[in-house]
C-alpha cells in the first residue's frame, strides 16, 4: 500500500471521526455512554477495514481520546472522575484493538488464499500445458519457461540425467539453449552426482549444500548477492536432472516464490523424467526392431543357406567316390554349419516366442520310437538300453510330439558325445504324478563341477573342451527352452557312473477307449 | 512303359540343384529329365508321364502343393519333395495334396537315391495291390476274413484298430496323415474327440503287433504328420 493512500486513508477517517463527534456533542447529556462508544466503535471499524490494521488502532487512540475529552465528565479534561468510566474507556480501546487485528487477519489470509488460488492456477496451467506437449522436450521447455518468469531469472536451464552423463534437456530464452551451454559446467555435475543443491554468488563464491537441503538455506547465506542457483531434480528418490537459475530476480525471491519454485522443479523433474521414459522407449522400439530383422534375416539365412550346402555336399560325395579322403571332411562340415544356422534359428524363435507349437495327446511310445530311430544308427559301439514300465502301461502326455522328439534325440546325441564307444547308454520313461520323465544316463565324464546349469546357457561349452570340438554349444540351451516352451522342463544331474538328463513333459490320463 | 527304362523328372529352379539329382540317380537304367518352373514341370510331367517326379518346394511360379495336386489328378507316379525348411503343417499339407515323401536340404545323394528307390520299388508293387491277402514278415492280415496273426497266431483287434491297420497296410510305404487315417476310419463320421484318441489307439494298435514298441517293424511315426506302414 502506498503511502499516499495511507495518509488519504488517515485523513478522511479523521474527517469521519471529527464529524460523527460534532455530530454527537449536541446530544450529548441525553446519551448514554455506551451509546456513544458503539458509534465511534462503528467508526474504528470502518477505519480498520478500509485502511488495514495500523489505521484502525490510530483512529481507535483517536475516538480514545475524543471520548474522554468531549464526552466524560469533568468535560474538556482527560481527568476521569468516575473510576467507572477507566473501566469503559479501556473496554472501548481494547475492542478497538482487537477489532482492528481481527479484521487485519482475516484480510491477511484472505490475501494469502489468493496468492496461492493464483499459484495453483498456474500451476494447473502448466501441468496441463506440460501433459498436452506431445513432445517431451516441448513439454520440459514450457516448464523452463515458465520457471524463468515465476522466478524473474535472467535464464533457466534444465539437464537431464542419462548414462551418458548430463545434458542440457530445456533452456528459457531458448537462445541459451542454441549458445550451447555443453557439456554441463562442473558444478552441475556435482549437483547430479551429489544430488544437493548449490549457489554462486556474483563474487565468484560457490556455495555447496547438503543432499535435502533446500536451496533457499543456502541462497539466503549469500544474502542478495545470489547470481546463480542450482538444484537437484528427484523424482522418487532418483535424481534425475539438475536445474540452474541464473541472474535476475533470483536474489530477491520472497517466502512465496520459493514456495512455488519449489513446486515448479518437481513439474521439471517430471518433464525430466519424462524426455527419459521417451527415449528410452524409442530405444526399446528400435531393439525390438532390430530384433525382428535378425529372426527374419536368420530365417532367410538359413533357408538360402542349404541349397549350397546340397550342392556342397553332392559334389564332396562325388570326390569322395573318386577316392578323395578330404571330402568326408568337406561333408561334414556342411552339416556342421547347416546345425549351427538351424540351431541359430531355433533359439531366435525360441526367444522371440515365436516358436510354432502343437501340444496334443502323444503316447511315449512315438516319441521314443522316433527318437531312437534317428539315433541308433550313431552310436558308433555304445550300447542303448530302453527301461519301459515293467508292468507295460501305456504312458501318454500331451505335448508337441516335433519338439519333444527333438529333445530327446539331443539328450541322447550328448550322451553319445561325452562318453566313451562300449559304455551303455539308459533310456528311462517313467510317470511321477502329473508329470512323465524321459531320462537318458550315460557313462562318461559328466558334467565340470560349478558348470551344472550353464550347460544350458547358449553357446556353452565345457572348460575341459577344446575349442574347435564341433559343437556351437546351442544343443542343450534349445533342448531346455524347447521343452519349457510346452510346460515340461529338462534337468540335469550327476550319477555316480556319470550324467543323467531328465526331460519332464506333461503327463495325461486316459478315459476308457 | 515301352522300355524298362525309368524317367525321373526334376522339378527345381536351382540349375546346382538339378545338376546335383541328375548326377545322383541318372545311370544305365534310370534317365533325367529337368524342369526349371513349376508350368514347365507340369507340362513335362503331361508329357513325358515319368515314372517318379522330384519336386523342389521353393519355385517361383508355384506353390509346391499345388504342384502335387495337379499332377495327381491325372498321374499316380510317386512325387518326392525337396525343400530346405518345412513346418509341420507344410508337410502336412505336402501329403494330404498328394506327394509321397520329401527329403530336407541339404541331403546327401546317398540318401536321395534310397528314397528314390524305395518310392520305385512301391510304385511297382502297387499293381499287386487288390490281393485280399497282406503279408509283411510274419505278420499276415487277411483282408476277406478280417483276421490278422501274427507269427502264426492270431491277434485280436478291435473294429477301430482293425480299421487302423488296414488303413495303414493297404498303403504300404505311404505316409497316411492323421487327417488321412481318421477319414479311412471314422468315414466323416463325427465321434467327438476320437481325433486327438487317434494316436493313443495306434500306439495300443502297435502294443499289439510290435514285440518292442519302441522298435517297430511295421507302423511307424512321421512326426507330426501321421504314420506309415513298412519302410
Amino acid at each position: 500500500m502506498s503511502r499516499r493512500r495511507r495518509l488519504r486513508d488517515a485523513t478522511l477517517w479523521l474527517v469521519v471521526l471529527a464529524v460523527t463527534t460534532a455530530i454527537l456533542i449536541p446530544f450529548r447529556a441525553e446519551l448514554d455512554k455506551a451509546h456513544i462508544t458503539l458509534v465511534l466503535l462503528l467508526v474504528v471499524l470502518g477505519a480498520g477495514a478500509q485502511g488495514g490494521r495500523a489505521l484502525g488502532v490510530g483512529i481507535g487512540a483517536a475516538s480514545f481520546l475524543v471520548f474522554d475529552w468531549f464526552f466524560l465528565q469533568p468535560l474538556h479534561t482527560f481527568v476521569i472522575a468516575n473510576p467507572l468510566d477507566w473501566l469503559v474507556l479501556f473496554a472501548f480501546l481494547a475492542t478497538s484493538i482487537v477489532a482492528a487485528q481481527l479484521l487485519h487477519r482475516e484480510q491477511e489470509s484472505a490475501r494469502i488464499a489468493g496468492a496461492r488460488a493464483d499459484e495453483v492456477d498456474r500451476l494447473a496451467t502448466l501441468g496441463a500445458e506440460a501433459l498436452a506437449a506431445a513432445r517431451a522436450e516441448d513439454a520440459l521447455a514450457a516448464v523452463a519457461s515458465m520457471i524463468r518468469e515465476s522466478t524473474d531469472a535472467e535464464s533457466c536451464s534444465v539437464y537431464i540425467a542419462g548414462e551418458q552423463g548430463l545434458r542440457l534437456g530445456a533452456a528459457s530464452p531458448a537462445s541459451v539453449a542454441a549458445s550451447g551451454v555443453m557439456p554441463a559446467p562442473p558444478l552441475v555435475e556435482w549437483v547430479a552426482k551429489e544430488g544437493a543443491p548449490a549457489a554462486q554468488t556474483s563474487g565468484g563464491t560457490t556455495r555447496l549444500g547438503r543432499p535435502g537441503l533446500r536451496v533457499r538455506e543456502i541462497a539466503r547465506k549469500s544474502d542478495s548477492d545470489v547470481h546463480a542457483i542450482l538444484m537437484p531434480l528427484t523424482v522418487r528418490q532418483q535424481t534425475v536432472g539438475v536445474l540452474r537459475l541464473e541472474g535476475g530476480g533470483i536474489a530477491h525471491l520472497d517466502d512465496s516464490q520459493w514456495r512455488f519454485l519449489d513446486a515448479l522443479a518437481y513439474y521439471a523433474a517430471l518433464g525430466t523424467e519424462r524426455v527419459r521414459l521417451a527415449a528410452e522407449l524409442a530405444n526399446v522400439e528400435a531393439l525390438r526392431e532390430a530384433d525382428r530383422l535378425k529372426d527374419a534375416l536368420l530365417a532367410s539365412v538359413s533357408h538360402d543357406l542349404r541349397t549350397p550346402l546340397t550342392t556342397i555336399k553332392a559334389l564332396a560325395h562325388e570326390l569322395g567316390a573318386l577316392g578323395d579322403e578330404r571330402s568326408q571332411v568337406i561333408e561334414e562340415q556342411a552339416d556342421r554349419l547347416n546345425r549351427l544356422v538351424a540351431g541359430l534359428l531355433d533359439l531366435s524363435r525360441l526367444n522371440a516366442g515365436a516358436m510354432p507349437l502343437h501340444v496334443e495327446l502323444n503316447a511315449v511310445d512315438d516319441l521314443l520310437s522316433a527318437a531312437l530311430q534317428d539315433t541308433e544308427p550313431r552310436l558308433a559301439g555304445r550300447t542303448l538300453v530302453t527301461d519301459l514300465p515293467s508292468d507295460g502301461a501305456l504312458l501318454v502326455g500331451r505335448f508337441d510330439l516335433s519338439l519333444a522328439i527333438r529333445v530327446l534325440v539331443n539328450l541322447i546325441e550328448n550322451a553319445i558325445k561325452y562318453s566313451s564307444p562300449g559304455t551303455t547308454i539308459r533310456l528311462a520313461v517313467r510317470r511321477e504324478e502329473s508329470k512323465l520323465l524321459v531320462s537318458v544316463s550315460d557313462q562318461g565324464s559328466g558334467v565340470p563341477a560349478g558348470e551344472e546349469e550353464r550347460i544350458f546357457t547358449p553357446f556353452y561349452r565345457p572348460s575341459s573342451e577344446r575349442p574347435d570340438a564341433g559343437s556351437a554349444g546351442l544343443g542343450l540351451a534349445i533342448a531346455r527352452r524347447m521343452a519349457e516352451w510346452q510346460g515340461g522342463a529338462v534337468t540335469y544331474a550327476r550319477t555316480s557312473e556319470g550324467s543323467i538328463f531328465t526331460l519332464t513333459l506333461p503327463a495325461a490320463d486316459l478315459k476308457e477307449l | 512303359m515301352p522300355s524298362s527304362r525309368k524317367t525321373i523328372l526334376v522339378v527345381d529352379d536351382e540349375p546346382q540343384i538339378r545338376r546335383v539329382v541328375n548326377h545322383a540317380l541318372a545311370d544305365d537304367a534310370t534317365r533325367v529329365l529337368e524342369a526349371a518352373t513349376a508350368r514347365e514341370g507340369i507340362d513335362m510331367a503331361a508329357a513325358e508321364r515319368p515314372d517318379l517326379i522330384v519336386l523342389d518346394l521353393g519355385l517361383p511360379d508355384g506353390s509346391g502343393a499345388d504342384v502335387c495336386r495337379e499332377i495327381r489328378g491325372w498321374s499316380q507316379a510317386p512325387i518326392l519333395v525337396l525343400s530346405a525348411r518345412h513346418s509341420d503343417a507344410e508337410k502336412i499339407a505336402l501329403f494330404d495334396a498328394g506327394s509321397d515323401d520329401y527329403v530336407t536340404k541339404p541331403f546327401s545323394s546317398a540318401e536321395l537315391k534310397a528314397r528314390v528307390r524305395a518310392l520305385l520299388r512301391r510304385a511297382a508293387t502297387r499293381d499287386a495291390e487288390g490281393s485280399t491277402k497282406i503279408v509283411r514278415d510274419d505278420l499276415e492280415i487277411d483282408l476277406e476274413r478280417r483276421a490278422v496273426r501274427l507269427g502264426g497266431s492270431p491277434v485280436h483287434l478291435t473294429p477301430i484298430e482293425w480299421e487302423l491297420l488296414t488303413a495303414l497296410a493297404t498303403h504300404p510305404g505311404r505316409v497316411m496323415t492323421h487327417q488321412q487315417l481318421f477319414t479311412a476310419v471314422w468315414r466323416g463320421r463325427d465321434h467327438g474327440d476320437a481325433q486327438q484318441y487317434l494316436r493313443v489307439y495306434v500306439a495300443h494298435l502297435r502294443r499289439k503287433l510290435e514285440s518292442d514298441p519302441v522298435h517297430p517293424r511295421f507302423i511307424f511315426t512321421i512326426p507330426a504328420v501321421g504314420y506309415r506302414f513298412g519302410t
